[in-house]
């Protein structure tokens, strides 16, 4: 039965993504009061969600194939849409959330036709279109500032059925997840990962398959966005700026190949709590600032030292 | 005429075009201050934009996102040495490649033989080396002037034409040589072509990828340290805006992530193409917006223009060789397949 389990964790390649947790909730735990307590661990989950959210969309999309260098200036231009939108005029708040998540459906669409129909490689043409959504977001708001609803606020800092909010945003990106593994639409996505010119030889629509990776994804983004702008209630278009990297760090700490078609969004989920408490340990240990950075690369550079020893291949 | 040479001179005319309409918009864009100012500025993007050709051109999806990290070490460690004079300069300049080099070859030891993918080895590598940087300051708080002969080597001119072009030119002369026609260089490109192929036939492809990161963080430390003299001072971030105009101009210049090209004339043409398109979008004052926009529509049409250009190449060799059918493969369009084979 542990055997089992045990060799199951070996096949899921998530065994070293949860080693490095475990190692980073016992610090913080030890570091933190009351670390388990409902209220800290209601304000981590708010600080968390948006890096999760935008984690496990960078995981959809790397699963098949291809990888998303805009998703952090989609975030900037998606949070100046709903701080810039007034209320009163497009329906409300519900109208403002409409117009967000169609904004950010249409940028994953562009990206996913850029890069399945067009046949641009992923990693410079989403870098192009994410020059492009941050000018867009510049245009739209040249300065931080502008507003978002309290109702919205309020909404985030309260609880679903006696859930945390943030909690049910990640809730849902997993559960988008779990029903699109069980369809064929998800085992498709690995296929095309794995093997494009093969899937498209079993007959699979490989372009199409991509552009669902692309908007599922940038679905989530949009899920992510909108935590972000409910935490600082304001507009800022460099607000995304370091969620780029910091999506493709946690896919790979997460065990999840970038050449496509290995691991899963529960890697990336993994990943992004990795990343998301080493910064708590670092400003709760009382480190340095000046000390952030390195010991952040010091933890991707382990995560990658596990990866190697393990013996995988990661390309 | 010689398909190496339509993309430079392409990039130059779109450079000239670019010129002319900056001149009618606004009289006085054109004149020689103005033009030396420019290669300036390309000079030290060209620098940058080598480092990404050789890693490129080694394939694998080889990419080298520590460059401005590593410039940001190579300024700070020669201003720390160099401490403001003249006599230390050489030894400054000398420590900075070399840590370059060492940074790099941890780049490529990764790459190579780790096999890590290389976006993520070099990003791994910047967060340690950018913090490090970030912790060493913080413990010695060196000095960071640079001193009086750099500053005369990266921000003055001789006789109108600014000494860190000339340095460009004699660094472009001997890639362009190493690159395209020394035989490190066929074996770095035959790597980045068919990396089997290459070993098979008896280059040492391991060595020649360390090699080429290695090269790219030397090549960074030497930028960094150069911009070092051009800003008058050293300080955290200094390469950072390096990072990915370099890939940029590395893609408009012709040379592709898949690996097996390595066009330096073409990347520095685009240096030189992106620098004037930046300053007549700053001097026709259009804000960072409009430029961010217009930045990535171009790198998005060069983009779709290699795309074309491979279409038709490929549509040239290939028909009446094959039967049409629906089931012949198409190359697969992404290059994440080429990090696959080609790892």
């Amino acid at each position: 039965m542990t055997a089992d389990a045990w060799a199951a964790l070996r096949r899921s390649s998530l065994g070293p993504g949860l080693l490095m947790l475990l190692v980073v909730v016992v610090i913080n735990a030890v570091l933190q009061d009351n670390f388990f307590g409902g209220a800290s661990l209601d304000s981590n989950m708010a600080t968390f969600a948006p890096t999760v959210l935008i984690c496990v969309a960078q995981a959809i999309i790397v699963l098949s194939g291809e990888l998303d260098l805009s998703v952090g200036a989609g975030v900037s231009l998606i949070n100046c849409v709903l701080a810039s939108l007034p209320p009163q005029h497009v329906g409300g708040s519900l109208g403002v959330l409409a117009i967000g998540l169609a904004v950010s459906l249409a940028l994953g669409f562009v990206n996913g036709v850029l890069v399945a129909y067009v046949g641009l490689p992923s990693l410079v043409a989403t870098f192009a279109t994410g020059a492009i959504w941050f000018g867009l977001g510049l245009t739209i708001m040249p300065q931080p500032g502008g507003v978002i609803a309290d109702s919205l606020g309020d909404f985030y800092a309260g609880h679903v059925l006696g859930v945390p909010t943030p909690l049910v945003f990640v809730i849902l990106a997993m559960a988008i997840w779990v029903v699109l593994a069980r369809h064929r639409a998800g085992r498709r996505i690995f296929a095309v990962g794995s093997n494009a010119v093969a899937s498209r030889q079993a007959g699979i629509p490989v372009a199409r398959i991509k552009l669902m990776a692309f908007v599922t994804g940038w679905g989530l983004v949009f899920l992510s966005a909108l935590a972000i702008s409910c935490q600082t209630m304001s507009g800022d278009p460099r607000l995304g700026q370091s969620y780029t990297l910091a999506s493709v760090a946690a896919v790979v700490i997460g065990g999840i190949s970038l050449g496509g078609g290995r691991g899963s969004p529960w890697g990336a989920l993994v990943g992004a709590l990795v990343l998301g408490m080493v910064t708590n340990v670092i400003y709760f240990a009382g480190i340095p600032s000046s000390w952030q950075e390195f010991v952040k690369g010091i933890v991707v550079v382990i995560a990658l030292g596990f990866m190697v020893l393990e013996g995988r291949r990661t390309a | 005429m010689n398909p190496a040479l339509v993309r430079p001179l392409l990039l130059i005319g779109i450079s000239i075009l670019l010129l002319i309409v900056g001149q009618i918009l606004l009289p006085g864009f054109l004149n020689a201050n103005q033009v030396a100012n420019q290669l300036k500025i390309a000079a030290f993007l060209g620098i940058f934009g080598l480092c990404q050709t050789i890693v490129m051109a080694a394939g694998g999806q080889g990419l080298d996102l520590s460059v401005g990290a590593t410039a940001t070490l190579g300024g700070i460690l020669g201003a720390a040495i160099m401490h403001g004079s003249n006599g230390m300069t050489p030894l400054g300049g000398l420590a900075a490649i070399g840590a370059g080099l060492i940074v790099g070859s941890v780049n490529g030891i990764g790459v190579a033989l780790l096999r890590i993918p290389p976006l993520v080895a070099t990003l791994a590598i910047t967060s340690v080396v950018d913090g490090g940087v970030i912790v060493g300051v913080s413990l010695v708080q060196p000095s960071n002037a640079a001193s009086p002969v750099l500053v005369t080597i990266s921000g003055w001119a001789t006789a109108g034409v600014p000494n860190i072009v000339l340095v460009w030119v004699v660094l472009a002369t001997v890639a362009i040589w190493l690159l395209s026609f020394s035989a490190w260089g066929r074996r770095l490109t035959d790597t980045g072509a068919n990396a089997m192929a290459a070993l098979l036939s008896g280059t040492d492809t391991t060595d020649v990828r360390i090699g080429a990161y290695a090269l790219s963080g030397g090549l960074a430390a030497f930028a960094g340290f150069m911009l070092t003299g051009y800003v008058g001072q050293a300080f955290y971030g200094l390469g950072d805006p390096y990072i990915l105009t370099s890939i940029v101009i590395a893609a408009v210049g012709g040379v592709t992530l898949a690996g097996g090209r390595a066009p330096y004339l073409g990347v520095a043409c685009a240096a030189i193409m992106m620098t004037v398109l930046v300053s007549l979008l700053t001097a026709i004052a259009i804000g960072e917006a409009g430029r961010q926009i217009i930045f990535g529509a171009t790198l998005l049409g060069f983009l779709m223009l290699d795309r074309c250009m491979k279409g038709q190449l490929h549509k040239a060799l290939f028909s009446g060789l094959r039967p049409r059918s629906r089931a012949a493969p198409v190359p697969a369009p992404s290059t994440m397949t080429n990090l696959r084979s080609g790892g």
